[in-house]
């Protein structure tokens, strides 16, 4: 029953942040992620219509739009990096050297598994492919963040928005689908209520954060910077080494 | 269970970096350079010989050999301590400049068009184990005491001077506007973190 409150209540709030979108003039400019929330109110829609006309269809349908779920939310990621790196040619450049890396790896992983997994079961491996690719996320998540950090690039309330509340449902989703995974663990109603909740908490923040347009700020002073990057690296190199000497040189004294 | 690991490390790690995010994004306003324009003018020319000056008068061995002829244990046990701390204080203002550098260096190379990957990451690592360092030789200092890295802190002065010159001449290449501002706040040591 708890688990129906949470669903309706989801539901309620998906179409809540689309009106509000529509109203506020906020999809086209942030198209990816709306696109994402349309699709995900689409599939709660659909199971829930599967769900009361045809129950006995419900467990494949559940898993098969799952997997949509998680695939579709490589576009908020998407949204994340087009609008963090907007005005940061800089980081840009960093960026995609991580996002190949990291698929790189995943093309990797799923290649090797493929190849050394005999059976195919769908319950299991659906769970096991949603949850990598949940992990994948949490780890584009964590490198954009850290690069948002390092670089100091400024964010307006909407992308904050958008990051911190994405950031907690791929946490739970991972944490969860991790000891989902394990024998015994899936079939705790517990474990099984940690998604929706956390999903339901990263509604609740696109609630706030998406209420009204608010950009990025404009790096105003940023637009006299003299953009020669040897020069600035060789600079800062150069007082780093100096520095460094000087304390190996007080710590031999 | 050890099969867990990779997956709760990477969601680990997610919300240690949320968590550095948010701490920074609510630490905004106090952890923004912030100028502090001069009540009084005072020439800019020598300001590297008074650090200097300041710095030789804190630390001089004169002090401690006068100190220790002429005074009772418990005064030389009293001045080696406030020297440790001077010396102590000195050392994180030298890495609050340094740190004011890098900070400044990451916001220009976050507009840089020709940005270097290799280059980027060996200057973190060099300013990382800077901070290390620095943080190294803050205890040893609090172990051993300042007289004894007496030439340590000459060494300080030279590059609190010589960082001062790299960082005025980065930033007067990066942004001159803010670069005078800085020159006038370091004048009157007046920038803060």
């Amino acid at each position: 029953m708890f688990g129906q409150i949470l669903w309706w209540m989801e539901i309620a709030a998906e179409a809540f942040i689309l009106l509000r979108s529509i109203n506020a003039r906020l999809y086209g400019k942030y198209l990816s992620f709306f696109i994402y929330l349309t699709a995900v109110l689409l599939i709660d829609l659909l199971r829930f219509s599967v769900l009361t006309l045809h129950p006995n269809v419900y467990a494949p349908v559940y898993w098969y739009t799952e997997f949509l779920h998680a695939g579709i939310g490589y576009a908020v990621i998407l949204e994340i990096y087009k609008q963090t790196l907007n005005n940061s040619p800089g980081v840009v450049r960093i960026a995609q050297t991580f996002l190949w890396g990291v698929l790189g790896a995943v093309i990797l992983k799923v290649m090797s598994n493929a190849v050394s997994r005999p059976l195919w079961s769908t319950a299991t491996m659906s769970v096991e492919l949603e949850r990598d690719m949940r992990t994948v996320q949490a780890l584009l998540l964590a490198g954009i963040i850290a690069l948002l950090a390092y670089y100091v690039v400024p964010t307006g309330r909407n992308l904050r928005g958008i990051i911190f509340g994405y950031s907690a449902y791929i946490y739970s989703s991972v944490v969860s689908l991790a000891f989902g995974s394990l024998p015994g663990h899936g079939l705790r109603p517990g474990w099984r209520l940690v998604q929706p909740i956390a999903y339901l908490a990263a509604l609740l923040i696109w609630s706030y954060a998406l209420w009204s347009y608010s950009p990025n700020p404009a790096a105003g002073t940023e637009s006299k910077i003299d953009r020669d990057y040897k020069f600035i690296a060789g600079q800062t190199r150069r007082t780093l080494a100096r520095a460094r000497s000087f304390l190996k040189l007080g710590g031999e004294l | 269970m050890s099969q867990l690991l990779p997956y709760l490390g990477v969601a680990l790690l997610l919300l240690v970096v949320s968590g550095l995010w948010a701490r920074q994004i609510f630490l905004k306003g106090k952890s923004r350079i912030e100028l502090l324009l001069p009540r009084k003018h005072r020439g800019t020319g020598g300001n590297t010989a008074s650090h200097g000056d300041l710095g030789e008068r804190i630390f001089s061995l004169e002090d401690w050999y006068f100190v220790s002829r002429y005074v009772p244990s418990e005064i030389q046990t009293m001045f080696l301590r406030e020297r440790a701390a001077l010396a102590i204080s000195w050392l994180r203002r030298t890495r609050s400049r340094v740190s004011l550098v890098m900070r400044s260096h990451v916001a220009a190379v976050r507009q840089t068009e020709n940005f270097r990957l290799g280059p980027e990451l060996k200057l973190a690592l060099s300013y990382l184990f800077f901070l290390v360092l620095c943080d190294l030789l803050i205890g040893w200092i609090w172990l051993r005491g300042p007289v004894r890295t007496r030439k340590m802190v000459g060494q300080t002065l030279r590059t609190v001077a010589w960082l001062r010159g790299a960082f005025e001449q980065l930033m007067a290449r990066v942004d001159p506007a803010t670069c005078n501002a800085l020159r006038t706040s370091f004048d009157h040591r007046a920038v803060r973190d």
